[in-house]
């Protein structure tokens, strides 16, 4: 008998959960709108602050927001979130989009959410917050959520953070024993084009991948693989180059500060002392036929097409194997895509033109580096 | 049987290093630049790219100016060499970074490497200086074959043919403090200036050795030069310099800045013990270097004394890459070259790898 009103709690607890994070998901919703006044406000707002060009949000807002989640996704995101008295977000300012997904990850973890918005750009976790303070439902489901300027989590807390490895290692050395620190640092996305891919077709996904935020995520490919010879190779960077272009002209990138325009200059005269390159006012790509290393591009559109005319030539990305936090692929099962696979194993796997949009199913990624710190607790039952 | 490069080699060689003894005039660096420039483009791959695409046409150009610069990010991803590596006399390397790979400098030959070293070394670190022992803060050559920075030091104490002691344990990476303190301390006992050699880092380990008496005879000298972020050899802090003086009680006019580049076959010299020098805390490179600043986003030069980034021009370098694009700041200005740190990377935004992240060591 005495089991009975605790896995009546535990249930009615998992219940809280699952309302919360529908509600933070249709806060989302809201927010990708443009007919909402959180839309419009997004809209607004966020050239400014993501230094993406109005088409580059509007992009954002309209594909990458997490507006639905299914059952079995929200199965499987409860299944990794684990419990905590507060769960904290650090929220980083490079993918605009972000926040809302650390939002819900963290009301699924918590009933009391506090998020330490990015300084550049807080305005879709501002947004997310504000859209569950007018929700009752997220109330009724025991739900507090509230923007801070700083963290102060306690033992028994979760912190998300999300940003570079330099920030994740900040916040780790800073935090209180038994705070559970789960980490979402650096990495950047590769590419395969399979020798059984066409080519047109997977350039035009690429570019779809690379345009969106500018290519500033971690999950945006940088680095393309191609099976098979030179000449599919240069071929695919001729027609990644006219999707880019396409691209460009669709959704124009956002102004490059100096700092990154010399990065790209730079980056741009090394290719040309290793291979080819083609440079456009929207976006650049090189090609290497047999690089031995890989100088990767500053995430400005730029990106760099290497031949794997063998197999062992996927070797030159075991330098950034822990660093690589999206896979995209159209052939799961081709040669190459095993062997980055057996590289990157936590990498996100997804269909090329679809790496931007990984389902809310957990975290967009999942490497090591990427793991807990601390321990988290299993699902205790509500306490909210 | 010898190679046609080879030969052509040999001769641009003996031309170097002939300007090195000699001198040259402005016309004679450009002439000398383009041909090396010429050989290049037929013999080392990159450059061969390089120009190619930059659409230059070095039979017809008529200044150094002309000649794309390979930037040095390009040493650790592809050979840089006229020469086949079995050919390689030395291979000077960067230190190591995030992502594994070192750039690589490969030598055919010492010779010109050491006759610049000498040429300008000489009347910079210890002209009117008899130094009788050196104390090195570094690994011997012999130890660690890839380091420029220990060839150039071996080849100072050879010039000299002075008595040396050396201080860092190759094995252990470490500074030995004990034997430091005791090189110290009979240099003090016999008064004789001392010639102090090392790398930053193990002079930043002597000056955190706080209990260790390492204080040097009137007259001794440092040759401070870098090891920040990536790169073996690179521009060191103010406050480095200072310390430095402090704990080895140098006379502050007595540590002299040196710049060079595991990239380079020569190195620019503050002029602090040269007489007459105008701005001794400025750099001056040899007469066969020859220093651009440029615009980092468009690589043209910038006007008369704005701050830009090196693009050098070594003669020295025969067999690699006569012109070189650094991310190092300068000001360069009829005085002297300020040194104004590397370049910053582009401000890391969230999770995504920053180009920077992955060239720190």
């Amino acid at each position: 008998m005495s089991e009975r009103p605790r896995a009546g709690a535990a249930a009615g607890a998992a219940e809280g959960r699952r309302a919360r994070v529908r509600c933070v998901v249709a806060a989302t919703a809201r927010i990708a709108d443009p007919g909402d006044v959180l839309g419009r406000e997004a809209r607004s707002r966020l050239p400014a602050a993501s230094g993406l060009s109005p088409e580059g949000v509007e992009l954002a807002l309209a594909t990458a927001l997490e507006r639905r989640v299914t059952e079995p996704q929200l199965d499987r995101l409860l299944a990794w979130a684990g419990d905590a008295e507060v769960a904290w977000v650090v929220a980083s300012a490079n993918v605009c989009t972000a926040a809302a997904r650390s939002i819900a990850l963290a009301a699924a973890t918590s009933c009391d959410v506090r998020v330490c918005p990015s300084r550049r750009d807080p305005v879709v976790a501002e947004l997310v917050i504000a859209a569950l303070a007018e929700d009752v439902a997220y109330a009724a489901a025991g739900g507090r959520a509230q923007l801070v300027p700083a963290l102060a989590a306690r033992a028994g807390d979760q912190v998300h953070a999300y940003g570079s490895d330099a920030t994740m290692d900040a916040i780790e050395a800073a935090l209180d024993p038994g705070v559970t620190l789960r980490r979402h640092g650096t990495g950047l996305g590769v590419a395969l084009v399979a020798g059984s891919d066409p080519i047109e077709g997977a350039a035009d996904a690429i570019a779809c991948d690379v345009s969106a935020f500018d290519q500033r995520g971690c999950l945006s490919p940088r680095v393309v693989v191609v099976e098979g010879d030179r000449g599919r190779t240069t071929a695919l960077a001729r027609a990644l180059d006219a999707a880019l272009s396409r691209w460009g002209r669709l959704v124009p990138r956002g102004p490059l500060d100096a700092a990154l325009a010399g990065e790209l200059a730079r980056w741009i005269a090394t290719q040309e002392a290793l291979g080819e390159v083609v440079t456009r006012p929207s976006h650049a790509v090189a090609v290497h036929d047999a690089p031995t290393s890989l100088a990767i591009a500053p995430a400005v559109r730029a990106v760099l097409v290497v031949a794997a005319e063998d197999i062992a030539r996927v070797a030159v990305l075991a330098p950034l194997a822990r660093w690589i936090a999206a896979f995209g692929r159209d052939d799961p099962g081709a040669e190459a895509a095993r062997a980055i696979h057996a590289l990157a194993p936590g990498a996100r796997a997804s269909r090329l033109g679809s790496m931007q949009r990984p389902p809310l199913d957990g975290p967009v990624e999942r490497r090591e580096s990427s793991s807990v710190r601390g321990a988290p607790r299993a699902d205790a039952g509500g306490r909210c | 049987m010898r190679s046609p490069s080879a030969d052509a080699s040999d001769a641009l060689h003996a031309r170097v290093r002939r300007a090195i003894e000699d001198g040259l005039d402005a016309a004679g660096f450009d002439a000398l630049a383009l041909d090396l420039a010429r050989f290049q483009a037929t013999h080392v791959a990159p450059i061969a790219r390089l120009v190619r695409a930059r659409g230059v046409d070095l039979d017809r150009a008529t200044g150094a100016e002309a000649i794309p610069a390979v930037p040095t990010d390009v040493f650790r991803l592809a050979r840089v060499a006229a020469h086949p590596p079995e050919k390689d006399v030395r291979v000077f390397r960067t230190s190591g970074t995030t992502s594994g790979a070192r750039g690589e400098h490969a030598l055919r030959t010492t010779a010109t490497y050491e006759a610049a070293a000498l040429a300008w070394g000489g009347p910079h670190l210890f002209a009117d200086l008899r130094p009788r022992r050196a104390v090195v803060l570094a690994p011997r050559a012999s130890d660690l074959l890839e380091s420029s920075l220990s060839f150039m030091i071996d080849l100072f104490i050879d010039h000299l043919g002075i008595e040396a002691s050396f201080h860092v344990d190759t094995e252990r990476g470490a500074l030995d403090v004990d034997t430091l303190e005791d090189a110290c301390a009979r240099a003090r006992a016999a008064s004789e200036p001392v010639l102090l050699l090392g790398t930053s880092f193990a002079f930043v380990w002597a000056i955190d050795a706080t209990h260790a008496d390492l204080r040097l005879s009137a007259g001794s000298r440092a040759m401070i030069t870098g090891g920040l972020k990536g790169r073996t050899r690179t521009v060191e802090e103010p406050q480095l310099r200072a310390a430095l003086a402090d704990r080895f009680a140098l006379a502050p006019g007595h540590v002299i800045g040196e710049y060079g580049m595991t990239e380079m076959s020569s190195q620019l010299y503050e002029p602090r013990r040269v007489p007459g020098a105008v701005r001794p805390d400025l750099y001056r490179a040899p007469p066969w270097v020859r220093v651009v600043a440029v615009d980092p986003i468009t690589l043209a030069p910038v006007a008369p004394g704005a701050a830009g980034i090196a693009r050098i021009v070594d003669l020295a370098n025969v067999d690699s890459a006569v012109a070189l694009q650094t991310a190092d700041r300068v000001r360069v200005t009829p005085e002297g070259i300020e040194l104004l740190g590397r370049l910053p990377g582009a401000t890391p935004r969230g999770c995504s790898l920053a180009i920077e992240e992955m060239r720190e060591p």
